[in-house]
């Protein structure tokens, strides 16, 4: 382990949770925070316990719901699946996003 | 709107804690064996595996922390604990703990109980849609501002309909129902067609009475009738099918065409009305009289209206201003009239009108404000009281809290922690004062209904009030927590152990604001104490006022004769014999007749007698009296004889005069024999003087008054009142009167018997309610300044315990020690007591449109209340000075 490893942006876990869902349908916890190490190459040191206070903030704003299934292994797991709601904020919050980056890299640019 | 999802699942999260918790319990469970089995597919050992899953995780316990502060709403478990903390606190000291909330609970008590009658009486609107539409129309003139109207003035005005959208005339009046057996009196409205339009409420059953009913003889079928829902139950047994059944008032059949719902109060919200009628059918209601027929001359209706939607109050009184002089001159064919209405500056006002019209609401507004300020001033103190108290208090565990301060408490959370303790304290007072609100309200109720038998108040709690007390708790929490709080907070902890615990640390900084708290709370109590000392001579000097005749063991016997057949001379004969077989009941000693009661506010006058010697016409209150009035009531006959049943219609007019009377209009001479005439021309002889006697008020000096027989009056089918000098108790004569008014008059409703001494008491109610409060809280006030000054100089002393020893070891007198303890306290007390004069020297004056006899700066009552004051500062504050000169010097240096 070690390198070049950065803590999770404070409110970057909330859209990050919503992508995967949005990407890989209904997933448990576990699974939204593999997928979550998997696409950021392991670059995140995420506790995956933290995954669970976003799930509940998420659930509260009615982005995403939860209910309890079996998963793979036959085992009782509490699956989220992104709501339509879920959804508009995706689009909201990628557009800002976009835009923060956008005027960072504007900023980083080297001077011309 | 996501805050309010938020909000809405934290709330739900509230419940099924548990639940909830072994749901998390099981899905980080499920988490983590998921990992640990990839972990194993991987090539990992079992334990191996479980080891990397709780590594990725991070701490399972951190994240449960986080999820369930997430969760519901984690302060309040917070608060919970605080205070249970407070609870136990409080439990360790009850005295201290009962004393406090007594206090608060008076405090709070008192003041939801008057704030409950102001929300009843002045600020809770009519239950109708849209009440501030509603307007109070008057026909003022400069003498009068809120003149009522005549009827045909009232017509004038209704076809105007350009201000309001509609606009009802309206009157209360006890109306006699036939019932099985005889008359009932019933309190009822006489209303005018859009009446029911204006107040926009829809009945319960049938419909409500229109302009259609409101014309002469009424609609198709008779006259029409509305009827409340009491009444409909009590009546007709809630029967469904009451919609065109029959009603006999005053003697005339009545058709039933709706039920108003209970919730609906008509336009005057303190005066019961269980019928109403329409104003046309003024004439069968007052048979044998008629003020319809007095048409423009008799005024007897009152005016509401709803505004135009968009048009405001300032417009619609521009606008009424506009049309005052042709709706006059409409109305009115009296040239005479109209000319002196224009010089009496004539005009049509509109007042707001959301609240109806209330006659208890005009005559307490003024003294319930009064009082509402002196409750605030009361629970302003009692919360001042606590203040000082705990702060007393917080002193003595000023080390507790430096050490839980130095331990890495926050300040906040103690500050939070103390404030606890103080909402505990205004919690539990104000459920108890909330539970004794009630009971005091309807008590205040009844006294400010006086004799009135229709009036009602609802002093229930509304959401008003119950915003009212959650405020004023709120408040007190507050006031009696933070200071205290914050100061005990302040000290650290070294400051703490370099002082040791059995001095008095850092004292002389401290000393100034318990001082000022206690010093205002000295100043508060002794400005209630004046605004008793004044409310109180003034209501002793009411009562001390000679009225002229003896109120002590009269009985007054009113009923309504108005709708029976005897008239006249029988009638007159009939008044003679019920009188007979009055005064042979047991333990009357006489017995005569009135037209109107003295003192009950109801009177007669006329303003053009005048006599050869007069300075022309004078103003003379008039009352129609039997024989024997004089010798009943005990009022001195200076000149000439007493009427007799044999001075009838066929005899010379005769008259009695008062002193007052006599004065006027015979100065420097003899008045008997002599003749006076009255503003219609018709002349009496004048047969006595008689003593002069309060007719009107005990405030107004005694009236110039006359007096006629009854056995020469002109009125058809009068009712009197019968007047009853008893030797015993009321309550056989009540029984007996009852049963002779049934034999003797069977039909005429049950007779109402007020004594005198009640109506004297209701003619004084407001003065006798703002006295009795007063004292109530002047009473409380002084009681809660002494626990304060007891308590606080308690505590400090008992810090002082070893220091007093020391000084007493030393070779102090116990007097030394005394004066030294005491003059803390002594002055606090002259501070206190200098600031409350001045402040009650100028508040004084508030009050004086209420005295009576008294000025505002009485000096007894200043001298008075300082003496009590200081008295009570005395004891409470020599009671902890004397048990510290008692302290043993050995064992309180031992307690070191």
């Amino acid at each position: 382990m070690g390198g070049d490893k950065s803590d999770v942006l404070q409110g970057t876990l909330d859209l990050m949770v919503l992508k995967t869902l949005e990407a890989m349908g209904p997933l448990h916890g576990y699974g939204i925070a593999r997928r979550i190490e998997q696409v950021s190459e392991n670059a995140l040191t995420l506790n995956q316990g933290t995954i669970y206070p976003a799930l509940l903030r998420l659930e509260q704003r009615g982005w995403v719901k939860a209910e309890w299934g079996l998963s793979e292994a036959n085992r009782r797991a509490k699956f989220y699946t992104l709501s339509a709601l879920g959804q508009r904020r995706i689009k909201e919050e990628t557009e800002s996003w976009e835009r923060t980056a956008a005027t960072m890299a504007r900023f980083l640019a080297p001077e011309s | 709107m996501d805050w309010m999802r938020v909000v809405m699942s934290r709330c739900a999260a509230l419940i099924g804690r548990r639940r909830r918790d072994e749901e998390l319990d099981e899905e980080l469970r499920a988490h983590l064996e998921l990992a640990a089995e990839e972990n194993v597919r991987r090539g990992m050992g079992m334990e191996e595996a479980r080891t990397a899953a709780l590594r990725a995780f991070g701490g399972v316990t951190q994240t449960k922390e986080a999820y369930r502060a997430e969760r519901g709403w984690p302060l309040m478990g917070q608060v919970g604990r605080d205070l249970r903390f407070g609870f136990r606190q409080s439990r360790r000291s009850p005295g201290f703990a009962m004393t406090a909330i007594l206090t608060l609970a008076l405090g709070l008590g008192a003041n939801t109980a008057i704030f409950s009658l102001i929300e009843a009486l002045l600020l809770r609107p009519l239950p109708v849609p849209h009440p501030e539409e509603l307007a109070l129309v008057f026909a003022s003139r400069v003498n009068n501002l809120h003149s009522g109207f005549s009827m045909p003035l009232f017509q004038a005005l209704e076809k105007r309909h350009d201000i309001f959208e509609h606009s009802a005339a309206f009157d209360a009046r006890p109306m006699q129902v036939r019932g099985s057996s005889g008359n009932l009196e019933v309190p009822g409205g006489m209303v005018s067609g859009e009446f029911f339009q204006v107040l926009e409420t829809p009945p319960l059953l049938g419909r409500y009475l229109t302009p259609m009913d409101d014309r002469e003889g009424g609609g198709a079928g008779g006259f029409g009738a509305v009827i409340s829902e009491s009444f409909w139950r009590a009546w007709f047994h809630s029967a469904p099918d009451v919609v065109g059944s029959k009603l006999m008032i005053a003697d005339t059949p009545f058709t039933v065409v709706g039920v108003m719902p209970k919730s609906f109060v008509w336009a005057e919200p303190t005066e019961r009305a269980d019928i109403y009628v329409p104003t046309w059918a003024e004439p069968v209601i007052d048979a044998p009289y008629s003020n319809l027929a007095n048409g423009y001359r008799t005024v007897w209706l009152r005016v509401i209206a709803r505004r135009n939607p968009g048009v405001s109050l300032g417009q619609a009184n521009a606008a009424l201003r506009a049309v005052s002089n042709p709706v006059l001159e409409a109305a009115i064919p009296d040239a005479n009239w109209i000319a002196d209405a224009r010089r009496d500056h004539f005009q049509f006002t509109a007042e707001p009108g959301a609240g109806g019209l209330s006659l208890l609401r005009w005559n307490f507004e003024r003294p319930l404000i009064v009082i509402f300020s002196m409750c605030g001033a009361m629970l302003l103190l009692a919360c001042l009281n606590l203040a000082s108290l705990l702060m007393a208090r917080a002193t003595a565990r000023g080390r507790e809290l430096a050490t839980r301060l130095a331990l890495g408490a926050s300040r906040r959370r103690l500050i939070q922690q103390l404030m606890a303790e103080s909402l505990l304290i205004a919690l539990l007072g104000t459920a108890a004062g909330l539970a004794a609100a009630p009971v005091v309200s309807r008590s205040l109720a009844a006294l400010l209904a006086g004799t009135n038998r229709y009036a009602m108040m609802d002093t229930s709690l509304d959401l008003r009030v119950f915003l009212f007390v959650a405020g004023m708790a709120v408040a007190a929490t507050v006031m009696i927590g933070l200071i205290p709080a914050i100061r005990a907070t302040g000290s650290n902890l070294s400051d703490q152990i370099k002082n040791g615990s059995h001095t008095m640390p850092a004292r002389e900084r401290f000393r100034l604001l318990p001082g000022v708290l206690l010093g205002l709370e000295v100043a508060l109590a002794l400005i209630l104490a004046v605004g008793a000392g004044l409310l109180t001579a003034s209501l002793a000097r009411l009562y001390g006022t000679g009225l002229g005749f003896d109120p002590k063991g009269l009985v007054n016997i009113h009923f309504d004769m108005g709708k029976q057949s005897l008239d006249d001379d029988a009638l007159a004969r009939w008044y003679r014999a019920f009188g007979d077989a009055l005064r042979h009941l047991r333990g009357v000693s006489s017995v005569t007749f009135e037209g109107q009661t003295p003192l009950t506010g109801s009177t007669w006058s006329d303003d053009g007698v005048h006599s050869p010697f007069s300075n022309g016409n004078q103003t003379v209150y008039e009352n129609l009296i039997a024989p024997d009035y004089f010798r009943t009531l005990r009022i001195p006959i200076l000149a000439g004889r007493d009427f007799q049943w044999e001075d009838n219609s066929t005899t010379e007019a005769k008259i009695v005069l008062s002193q007052s009377a006599a004065r006027k209009l015979f100065p420097g001479q003899n008045a008997v024999g002599q003749k006076v005439t009255g503003h219609h021309g018709k002349s009496y002889r004048v047969i006595a003087v008689v003593g002069d006697i309060h007719y009107t008020s005990i405030r107004e000096a005694a009236a110039v008054a006359a007096y006629l027989p009854i056995s020469q009056a002109v009125w058809h089918k009068a009712s009197y009142t019968a007047v009853v000098r008893l030797d015993g108790p009321a309550v056989p004569l009540a029984v007996a009167a009852r049963s002779l008014v049934g034999r003797m008059a069977p039909g005429v409703p049950a007779p109402v018997m007020t004594t005198m001494s009640n109506v004297l008491d209701a003619s004084i109610r407001s003065d006798r309610m703002m006295a009795m409060l007063s004292v109530f809280f002047a009473v409380c006030a002084l009681l809660v300044t002494a626990i304060g000054l007891y308590g606080t100089l308690a505590y400090t002393t008992a810090r002082r315990t070893s220091e007093i020893g020391i000084r007493m070891a030393l070779g102090a007198q116990r007097a030394q020690v005394v004066g030294m303890v005491v003059r803390e306290n002594v002055w606090i007390a002259y501070g206190g007591s200098l600031a409350g004069l001045a402040v009650a020297w100028l508040a004084s004056r508030t009050l004086a449109s209420f005295l009576y006899g008294t000025s505002v700066h009485d000096p007894w009552v200043l001298v008075e209340s300082v003496v009590v004051l200081i008295l009570v500062a005395s004891v409470a504050s020599l009671l902890p000075a004397l048990r510290a000169a008692w302290i043993d010097p050995m064992r309180a240096l031992r307690t070191e």
